[in-house]
């Protein structure tokens, strides 16, 4: 190698060295850009523009991150139930990918980026396709949220918590499927064959110092959904005191078939009654009661298998009743059973509770049949504060199974297929008059925290003309409609 | 302690014997099918029960037995004869 070969190879070494380092400042400076944290609901394309790549390497898509930024991407929301894994076969079969999931919105919902070179509009609309999918919008149109800066009730409050807003959708991930609070027509329903729940909290979400007593199987009052709307005693009131049996430490409410102070649900139907009524409302969890927030006491009567006796019943009334007396203010309880034996002794004890100013709302009954004819109990009693329950399906139809009665049984409500908690923090759908009575209850707490000195007269009446009329029930019960919150608290 | 549904169907049939006085072999199975009962006692209440109005699947069993038929509800738990003589019983 001569001289001159020497100096020009030392200029080539030297130009490629500065040329590698600037490239390679380039790369550094473009994983800085992606490093910038992105906000939800936009894409990542706002941060650096599409086609700005840097070199042969992304060109070629072996660059996974700028790969990200030119996928079209939706924003999909499946059906509860959807399992992860169903999700990634949907996902595979549309050569698709999962971006991200949103577990603290749902664990369903997700920004899906597509990997076939279709817009976000063709995408989203594979997915709204599909049975398993309740929605599917190109990402950036759905805001998850409301911007933290966009309040009206002040720094760190939820718009949606403040009565007055026009849209009060709540933030439960599982509130979609609750189709007695806003039915969207899906799975064969009919849309807005629903209690108008949404209207209704544009005017209130429920009050803490209304008590709904369940009187049922107990209720989980651990349930994470229901644990911040249970009643419990007031530290200056005194345990409960039975005549014979002495003091019981009734923390959470009472037990009538173990006789002790300890309502814990060992079936599951008191805790899905009592999440209709009341489990807690845009909490980011499960489902939303009628009311976001309430005071639900459990009183248990019915054991494990559901079934208890008339006797232990009215213990639980009369429980109510003493409590009432000691100033809890328990203006309803929600019955959701029954029988076709009568009893004078039952029905004393509800009337001593409407006495007390305390609504007493019945299922009416599953047998399909006219309760006019062949009565249902306590449901069928006639008396001031009873209001009876019959159920409605997603259609808008009178339920297969539930009783009728023009003159006794008084209005209906959504009963089947019905989601709501169940023990152990999990939720389940029944159906029922079992499960029609709390949405009542629950509406009856609504007008309640507005017009907390209501008078139980005054109080079924108004609920009683609360209906929308439906060609179902015309002539199988008194108000020949369906409740309707929304026109219960005067919002509509 | 839960049961299988060809448990309960045999629960049932020494029921009905116990009940009628005849030795099992005189007692047939007619049909076990699925059914959604009307409550949590599977529609068939004691005269002293209440019952959850919530729809309760459960296995319709009936049996057979001097040319009479007899119906048991039931279901993992819980047995229940419906409507013998006029009223119900809770078998388990």
């Amino acid at each position: 190698m001569n001289r001159n070969n020497l100096f020009g190879h030392l200029a080539l070494a030297v130009a490629l060295v500065i040329l590698a380092a600037f490239i390679g400042q380039m790369r550094h400076m473009q994983w800085r850009t992606h490093d910038k944290p992105v906000e939800r609901g936009k894409t990542e394309q706002t941060a650096e523009p599409a086609g700005d790549k840097e070199d042969g390497d992304e060109a070629e898509g072996t660059d996974d991150q700028d790969k990200d930024e030119d996928d079209a991407e939706v924003l999909v929301r499946f059906r509860a139930g959807t399992s992860p894994e169903a999700i990634d076969r949907i996902t595979a079969q549309l050569n698709d990918r999962v971006e991200d999931r949103f577990e603290q919105i749902a664990s369903e919902e997700m920004v899906i980026a597509d990997e076939d070179n279709l817009d976000a509009e063709e995408v989203a609309a594979e997915y709204r396709a599909l049975p398993e999918v309740l929605y599917a919008e190109p990402n950036g149109q759905i805001e998850l949220e409301p911007g933290e800066d966009a309040v009206d009730g002040g720094p760190g409050l939820r718009p949606d918590y403040v009565a007055g807003a026009d849209h009060a959708h709540p933030s439960d991930p599982m509130f979609d499927d609750q189709w007695s609070l806003d039915n969207h027509g899906t799975r064969g329903g009919t849309q807005n064959a629903d209690i108008s729940a949404l209207k209704a909290w544009e005017k209130t979400h429920g009050s803490e110092k209304i008590v709904v007593a369940v009187l049922d199987t107990g209720v989980d009052y651990t349930h994470r959904d229901l644990i911040n709307n249970i009643w419990t005693r007031p530290a200056n009131m005194p345990a409960y005191i039975d005549k014979e049996l002495g003091a019981f430490d009734d923390t959470h409410g009472f037990d009538a078939s173990d006789m002790d102070g300890d309502p814990m649900d060992d079936n599951g139907h008191g805790t899905h009654c009592a999440g209709i009524v009341g489990a807690e409302g845009d909490n980011n969890d499960g489902i939303a009661g009628v009311n976001w927030h309430v005071e639900i006491m459990p009183l248990k009567f019915l054991n494990a298998n559901g079934s208890g006796s008339v006797k232990d019943a009215i213990e639980c009334i009369n429980y109510a009743i003493a409590r009432k007396k000691a100033g809890v203010n328990i203006r309803i309880i929600s019955a959701s059973w029954g029988s076709t034996m009568y009893s004078r002794a039952l029905e004393d004890a509800i009337k001593r509770a409407g006495e007390e100013d305390i609504l007493f709302v019945a299922a009416a009954g599953n047998s399909s049949t006219d309760n006019d004819r062949r009565p249902h109990y306590p449901s069928s009693y006639a008396l001031p504060n009873v209001l009876s329950v019959a159920a409605l399906t997603r259609r808008d139809e009178l339920a297969s199974f539930s009783n009728w009665g023009l003159k006794s049984v008084h209005v209906a409500a959504p009963g089947a297929e019905i989601l709501s908690t169940w023990p152990d923090n999990q939720y389940e759908e029944h159906s029922g008059t079992s499960m029609a009575t709390p949405e009542v209850s629950g509406v009856a707490a609504l007008v309640l925290a507005l017009n907390p000195n209501m008078p139980v007269k005054d109080l079924r009446e108004r609920l009683i003309n609360a209906t929308d009329k439906l060609p179902a029930l015309s002539g199988k019960v008194a108000s020949g409609g369906r409740i309707n919150a929304a026109r219960a608290v005067k919002a509509e | 302690m839960a049961f299988t549904r060809d448990e309960a169907v045999a629960r049932a049939r020494a029921d009905l014997a116990g009940r009628l006085g005849l030795a099992e072999k005189e007692i047939a199975d007619e049909s076990v099918a699925d059914a959604d009962f009307s409550d949590a006692n599977f529609g068939a209440s004691r005269a002293d029960e209440m019952s959850a109005q919530m729809i309760t699947p459960g296995w319709r069993i009936t049996l057979r037995a001097g040319g009479q038929v007899y119906e048991y509800r039931a279901n993992r738990n819980r047995l229940r004869l419906f409507n013998f003589n006029g009223a119900n019983h809770r078998v388990v």
